[in-house]
């Protein structure tokens, strides 16, 4: 009696389970590597990685996140080697390393040689005690996005034009505490020592935020700041730049961003590849892919957001392929706003964590700001 | 009541136990593993079990964290008497005024917006709603607004009656629906006028579906985040939002779980209070 | 008489009214899921398919689909099961702390999704069950069970008292009542109890999300666009569900209808 239930319990259990890896068992015959990526939106879309996919006989399984502290609470809550390749922004590199999150990368495997910027081959924080924690693919600048028929590109070239009583409001936040701290931080004149406040600058970013909230319309995540920009709802964005007006701008609407006098901040994302992962070797192909002109040029074009080319022969394929995106984005030399210009003039800064908060008491302060 | 013989045998024990079982590894597990991680420790974005009150005093002695719980209360308590004021009239005539087969097609119908994503729902509202959309381009054809209702409490309230509307309209109309017609036809023959009918039968004797509607579109707005966090644009931000704020950044489950006991025992409370009220024998004659 | 009479058209209108605001954004997202805009604004753009184009060859929708296709599936078998247990042993039994045993079932509606969800998270990592379908279905059970208790506990009211006694009278042993008796009688609300039970589950996202990790649903994905990309590929998938749940309902309904008038024709 008890070894007929036996079986039968047991015969339930094999075909519920064989019934649930079905997909996966059918992937395996393909013999299809499967690669789990941590990603901002879109890196595993196929405008992205489909030719390599096919190429190579690969699959990525993509989990998105937005913002580098909700990649880490993801990466924190899953079994450890959960991801094979992660993209990160600069600024988290370390963060993951020091939790033991990635590998250690070997330099000569990637071309360091073609960066359109020195800074590039050295980046602060994927560097660490002189090993390599991760790649740099592409980046991006962030500074004031507006509505050209409410804004002019003068005044955009302040950030006090967020203030401006026309668009009372109607100035929304990309909801993530850290740009937007960094623009204000910038805002009262910091400069490169943004990152780096003391008591009585912090004090002093605090209550020039305050100031403007009087001004805000609202905080958004992905979907709310295109929606809201788009329908005219929001009329200038703080935190964000020309990742998602250039989406909105292809699209026909009257937005832009630009970098204003007191400085911009650049979003740096890398490729790192994930601890106790046995796929190593196709994990750098697709890296030095990304690298590669058809990469950068695919990263320039990619459809969630755009990036900007970090390589010479990335940029030069771009111009060939898309002159009209090049010229957009002033990805062109001797263009006024080329992002390469821009970092050589030291108006632009890299992103960072906080220096002397941690960013729990940035977000603190946020939740704080959104309920004031 | 049913003839109990035999209550523990193993034909009861089969019926009784699984859900008993199930429960508690799935739901009391969880449940009482959120109120011990309120007094974990985060260390480097890992969580460290301890036995710590740092988070509790830390999250009640954030002034974001009781405005967002007052604003939380008021909002959810403002839907739910808008809810029930605006669903009233729509369930009285389902009740009263339309046949047998108008009203199950009807509440058939109104079943309907459970089976679409309510995210897909509050998505389409960004159109209608916004300055430049659908309901402004009406308003100004008569020369009026236009109106700002997105990124308000307008637009959290619109995203919450999506959400409990339909449940409402269901609930009322099913308790007035199964009110005993011969009372209200008494009352009509001793003289009664339908305004007082209205007041001194239906009503009483619709009290207890009516609270437990109320309590299920407080309990369901109260813990929403997508009606004031994409139509209310965080304006401000509610409890749900604080919770996903708080995980989103640095990892601070133990703190989210402080909001998450805090709101449930709320919500216990005045379920409680709800539940009480609704079987009290206050009947008065 | 036309006083009563303009009463009522006031009533019937504003019943209207509450209609169209109830269906306006549904019927929004199936006309946007057609529109050729990226980001839909009035006036409309061309008639397009190519959001349903995108979303048919995107592998990760069909997984997700697929995923939850067997997360409903199975959950809607288990919540029917726990909930014909529970409703079954209140309906038929007194015993000590029976209070206590049906809020243990009743509670989980009362908690507001994202704590539930939270816990759960929480709950499964810490027993190392998260990021899988199984844990979806787990806690899509808890969900759900209280609903189908519910409804199988109502058609258990209609039942006449003294069948399942005569029964026994007759000679049946209680499992024989059980299976020749209770269960055919409440095929319809157990057939019900189990398309209710599989469409919340379908369309369930703050769990799924929290707790699904790489294997994503359907809900997930809606949400995963709408935070990354916002694309009206979230309309033409929540019109593709919304058309399957349908279904799915009517098809219940019908059976169910046939069913009682087969029941009164008896």
């Amino acid at each position: 009696m008890t070894t007929k239930k036996n079986n039968r319990r047991n015969f339930l259990k094999l075909s519920g389970a064989t019934a649930l890896s079905i997909p996966f068992v059918s992937r395996a015959w393909a013999s299809t590597v499967e690669l789990n990526m941590l990603a901002w939106y879109g890196h595993g879309e196929p405008d992205i990685v489909s030719e390599f996919e096919a190429a190579n006989n690969v699959k990525f399984v993509p989990k998105y996140y937005a913002g580098g502290d909700n990649m880490l609470a993801l990466i924190a809550q899953s079994p450890p080697g959960t991801y094979d390749i992660i993209l990160s922004d600069a600024e988290f590199v370390q963060q993951l390393n020091m939790a033991g999150y990635i590998e250690d990368l070997e330099p000569s495997d990637y071309p360091f040689d073609d960066m359109l910027h020195e800074d590039f081959t050295k980046f602060p924080g994927h560097w660490a005690n002189g090993k390599l924690h991760s790649v740099m693919v592409r980046g991006g600048h962030l500074g004031v996005s507006y509505n050209k028929t409410v804004i002019s590109e003068e005044e955009a070239q302040s950030y006090s034009c967020f203030w401006k009583p026309e668009v009372k409001g109607k100035v929304g936040h990309f909801d993530w505490h850290l740009p937007n701290l960094g623009m204000m931080s910038l805002y009262k004149g910091n400069g490169s020592g943004l990152w780096d406040l003391d008591n009585k600058k912090w004090q002093a970013v605090q209550d020039v935020t305050m100031s403007l909230r009087s001004q805000v319309g609202g905080y958004f995540d992905y979907g709310g700041t295109f929606n809201s920009l788009k329908n005219g709802e929001m009329l200038a964005m703080c935190g964000i730049g020309d990742w998602i007006t250039g989406v909105l701008e292809k699209d026909g609407a009257p937005v832009g961003s630009v970098i204003p006098k007191e400085g911009g901040i650049q979003w740096t994302e890398s490729y790192c590849i994930g601890k106790g992962t046995d796929k190593v070797d196709i994990i750098k192909k697709f890296i030095n892919y990304m690298l590669s002109p058809v990469g950068q040029v695919k990263s320039a074009q990619m459809a969630a957001y755009p990036g900007f080319c970090i390589t010479k022969a990335g940029r030069a394929a771009l111009i060939e392929a898309d002159p009209k995106e090049a010229k957009r984005s002033h990805q062109m030399e001797g263009m006024p706003n080329d992002p390469i210009a821009l970092i050589n003039d030291g108006r632009i800064h890299y992103r960072d964590i906080p220096k002397q908060q941690t960013l729990e008491d940035w977000n603190d302060f946020w939740s704080e700001y959104k309920n004031a | 009541m049913k003839p109990t013989k035999n209550n523990l045998n193993i034909y009861s024990l089969t019926f009784r136990l699984p859900i008993i079982i199930w429960q508690l590894i799935f739901f009391v597990g969880p449940v009482l593993f959120m109120v011990a991680m309120s007094f974990f420790l985060v260390k480097n974005y890992r969580m460290t079990e301890a036995f710590e009150f740092i988070n509790w005093t830390k999250m009640f002695s954030k002034n974001y964290f009781w405005d967002s719980y007052w604003f939380t209360i008021i909002i959810a308590g403002t839907s739910t008497l808008l809810t029930m004021l605006i669903a009233f009239p729509a369930s009285f005539t389902l009740a009263f005024k339309v046949s047998d087969n108008i009203r199950r097609w009807a509440i058939f119908m109104l079943i309907i917006p459970f089976f679409t994503s309510y995210l897909v729902r509050t998505f389409s509202w960004y159109v209608i709603l916004a300055e430049k959309g659908v309901i402004n381009a009406l308003f100004s054809y008569l020369d009026l607004g236009p109106f700002k209702m997105l990124n308000t409490h307008i637009g959290t309230l619109v995203g919450y009656m999506t959400l409990t509307l339909p449940l409402v309209i269901i609930l009322q109309t099913v308790t007035m629906a199964n009110i005993d017609r011969n009372l209200i036809e008494a009352a009509y023959n001793l003289g009664c006028k339908p305004k007082s009918i209205i007041q001194r039968v239906i009503i009483p004797l619709s009290k207890t579906g009516f609270i437990i509607a109320a309590v299920f579109c407080f309990i369901l707005s109260f813990g929403d985040f997508v009606a004031p966090f994409y139509l209310g644009g965080s304006q401000e931000p509610t409890l749900p939002i604080l919770i996903l704020d708080t995980t989103k950044s640095g990892q601070q489950w133990p703190r989210a779980a402080v909001v998450a006991i805090v709101m449930m025992i709320t919500l216990f409370s005045i379920a409680f209070i709800g539940i009480m009220t609704a079987y009290s024998k206050s009947f008065k004659k | 008489m036309t006083k009563e009479k303009y009463l009522n058209f006031i009533l019937i209108t504003y019943l209207i009214f509450i209609f169209v605001f109830i269906f306006t954004p549904i019927a929004f997202s199936v006309i946007f899921s057609f529109n050729s805009q990226r980001f839909p604004t009035i006036p409309l753009g061309n008639f397009s398919l190519e959001w349903y184009i995108k979303i048919f060859n995107d592998p990760g929708v069909w997984q997700a689909a697929i995923n939850s296709v067997i997360v409903s599936l199975v959950t809607c078998i288990l919540a029917t099961f726990l909930g014909f247990c529970t409703a079954y042993s209140d309906y038929r039994y007194r015993f000590k702390f029976k209070g206590l045993y049906l809020a243990l079932v009743l509670l989980p509606p009362t908690i507001p999704l994202i704590i539930l969800a939270l816990a759960m998270l929480a709950w499964l990592s810490k027993i190392g069950m998260s990021g899988q379908l199984w844990s979806i279905i787990c806690a899509h059970s808890v969900l759900t069970a209280p609903f189908a208790m519910a409804i199988i506990r109502l058609r258990l009211n209609q039942i006449d008292p003294d069948l399942e006694s005569a029964a026994w009278n007759l000679g049946g042993s209680e499992w024989a009542t059980m299976r020749y008796v209770i269960l055919p009688y409440c095929k319809p609300a157990i057939i019900s109890s189990l398309c209710l039970t599989a469409a919340v589950s379908f369309d369930e996202f703050a769990i799924s999300w929290f707790v699904s990790g790489l294997n994503k649903t359907v809900p997930v994905i809606i949400l995963e666009i709408v935070q990354g990309n916002i694309d009206p590929q979230v309309n033409a998938i929540g019109t593709f569900v919304f058309f399957t749940s349908m279904t799915l309902v009517i098809t219940a309904q019908i059976f169910f209808l046939t069913w009682q008038m087969k029941g009164k024709n008896k």
